[in-house]
């Protein structure tokens, strides 16, 4: 092992942090983000082979690259993770197969907390917020309000993710409990229910604004018995496909009653 | 629709087909912000906001966890908002989620298409990439989001000719009642989504009383309005 990388390659983590913009942009069914994990991760291998000198650098920096092109699967926002952590371990001569075993080891984790941290958390509880804007009238800057918060969490998140790698490498799992991360993991679930919660019945008043008479009075139950059945065929009825029934059905009632 | 605005619209809902899995994810592919948007374009913003908002709550039903197959309701809700447009804004906003539910089912199996594609791909070039060619790396991965790119606009053009079609189709059959019917029909069936959606989220353990202080506070808000 070789200890710390050499300062100079730091500035590599921005590049890198572009690459994982696109992290999904190859998203496939055999490597799922595999490609574009090892795209985001292939500027932090270049100096690799380059301090070795010779054709010996070629070979250790084309052996990691191929590695880091393998099978993984996490949330997007926290490949960066995996991207820093096995950069720094290749740099530090960790044996190959102990990489992959890092990196397989990380897509469960990486998963679980994001989808909750971010899927079930802040991006619900940020569009709530917008939801809640806009039905209050604030119309476009309720939009613009929405972009900028979801994404300063966003930003930092990715950031966060691809330099806590960097910083641990092989021994990341440390920084997965960091008293931030678990804290906002455990304030997200409750934020988003009561964000989504409020939303919800002042978008359904933005909604039946137009209506009036007996098209509220049908507006409500469409709902209510919408609710019912979508909760008992929970698995096997999607909104998609009820929106697409009930619109039919109202279609052929309108059709027919002129 | 002049053409100016159709490419226009076309071009928007290819970045926003295009946010929702590939590059930025910064989401701009939310009907709350891609219909606005759209509505913007068109200089109708009332109809976009209420198509974003009804999309929106119909994203609610979806958790885009792993693989799994969703609907994708970004180009949708642009494509929605041009058909409300045409059959002048509130009364076509049942006409417009009925364009942009079918359009979202079919930008869905569009994303599962590209993925089936770019398996392929990794495995034509599989030998390079063991080989650790960072060339051929790099051609896969891109070569992916233009994929995605030409999948955006296909499925944005796809809603937006729909749009057309369901203007001239159903627009002269349906009387005002009708219209407004579909109207109710697909806020009813956004709403549903949103609460059925939002439920499976939140569970039955702590977060439920959480939810039910946001509904209160949020009903209490609504009838004080």
């Amino acid at each position: 092992m070789t200890g710390s990388p050499p300062a100079r390659r730091r500035p590599a983590l921005g590049r890198s942090l572009l690459r994982l913009f696109t992290v999904q942009g190859s998203y496939n069914y055999e490597r799922m983000q595999g490609i574009g994990v090892g795209v985001a991760e292939e500027p932090l291998l270049r100096d690799l082979g380059a301090g070795n000198g010779g054709s010996g650098g070629e070979a250790a920096y084309r052996a990691a690259v191929a590695r880091g092109a393998h099978f993984f699967n996490a949330h997007p926002y926290l490949c960066g993770l995996v991207v820093g952590a096995a950069a720094r371990a290749e740099h530090e001569g960790v044996p190959p197969a102990q990489v992959e075993r890092l990196r397989a080891a990380l897509c469960g984790p990486l998963g679980s907390l994001g989808d909750r941290l971010v899927w079930a958390g802040w991006l619900p509880f940020t569009s709530g917020l917008a939801l809640i804007g806009v039905a209050l009238g604030l119309d476009l800057w309720a939009v613009v309000g929405f972009l900028a918060l979801y994404n300063v969490g966003h930003v930092t998140l990715r950031w966060w993710a691809l330099a806590a790698g960097w910083a641990h490498g092989a021994r990341v799992a440390a920084a997965l409990h960091q008293p931030v991360l678990q804290r906002a993991a455990r304030l997200s679930g409750p934020a988003m229910a009561c964000a989504v919660g409020a939303a919800l019945p002042l978008a359904a008043t933005y909604l039946s604004g137009p209506f009036a008479g007996w098209s509220r009075t049908a507006f409500a139950a469409a709902a209510a018995g919408g609710v019912a059945l979508l909760w008992w065929r929970r698995g096997k009825l999607t909104g998609l496909r009820f929106g697409l029934a009930l619109l039919a059905v109202a279609a052929l009632v309108g059709w027919a009653w002129r | 629709m002049t053409l100016e605005l159709a490419l226009l619209l076309l071009a928007w809902g290819t970045l926003v087909g295009l946010d929702l899995v590939s590059v930025p994810q910064v989401m701009i592919a939310r009907p709350i912000v891609a219909g606005p948007i759209a509505g913007a374009i068109l200089g109708d913003l009332g109809t976009g906001l209420q198509l974003g908002v009804l999309f929106e709550l119909f994203q609610y039903d979806v958790l885009p966890v792993g693989a799994t197959r969703y609907p994708e309701y970004g180009p949708a809700t642009v494509a929605a908002v041009s058909a409300a447009h045409a059959a002048a804004g509130t009364l076509g906003i049942g006409l417009g989620a009925l364009v942009g539910l079918v359009t979202g089912m079919a930008g869905g199996a569009s994303i599962h298409v590209v993925r089936r594609l770019n398996a392929r791909a990794v495995r034509a070039a599989s030998e390079r990439l063991e080989a650790g060619d960072p060339r051929a790396l790099v051609r896969v991965h891109v070569t992916g989001i233009l994929r995605d790119a030409v999948r955006a606009a296909l499925v944005t053009a796809l809603g937006l000719g729909l749009a057309q079609l369901t203007g001239d189709v159903f627009a002269g059959a349906l009387t005002v009642r009708g219209l407004t019917l579909l109207h109710l029909a697909a806020a009813g069936a956004a709403v549903a989504a949103g609460v059925a959606g939002t439920l499976r989220l939140v569970g039955r353990g702590p977060n439920l009383r959480w939810f039910v202080a946001g509904v209160l506070g949020g009903t209490a808000v609504a009838w004080l309005r």
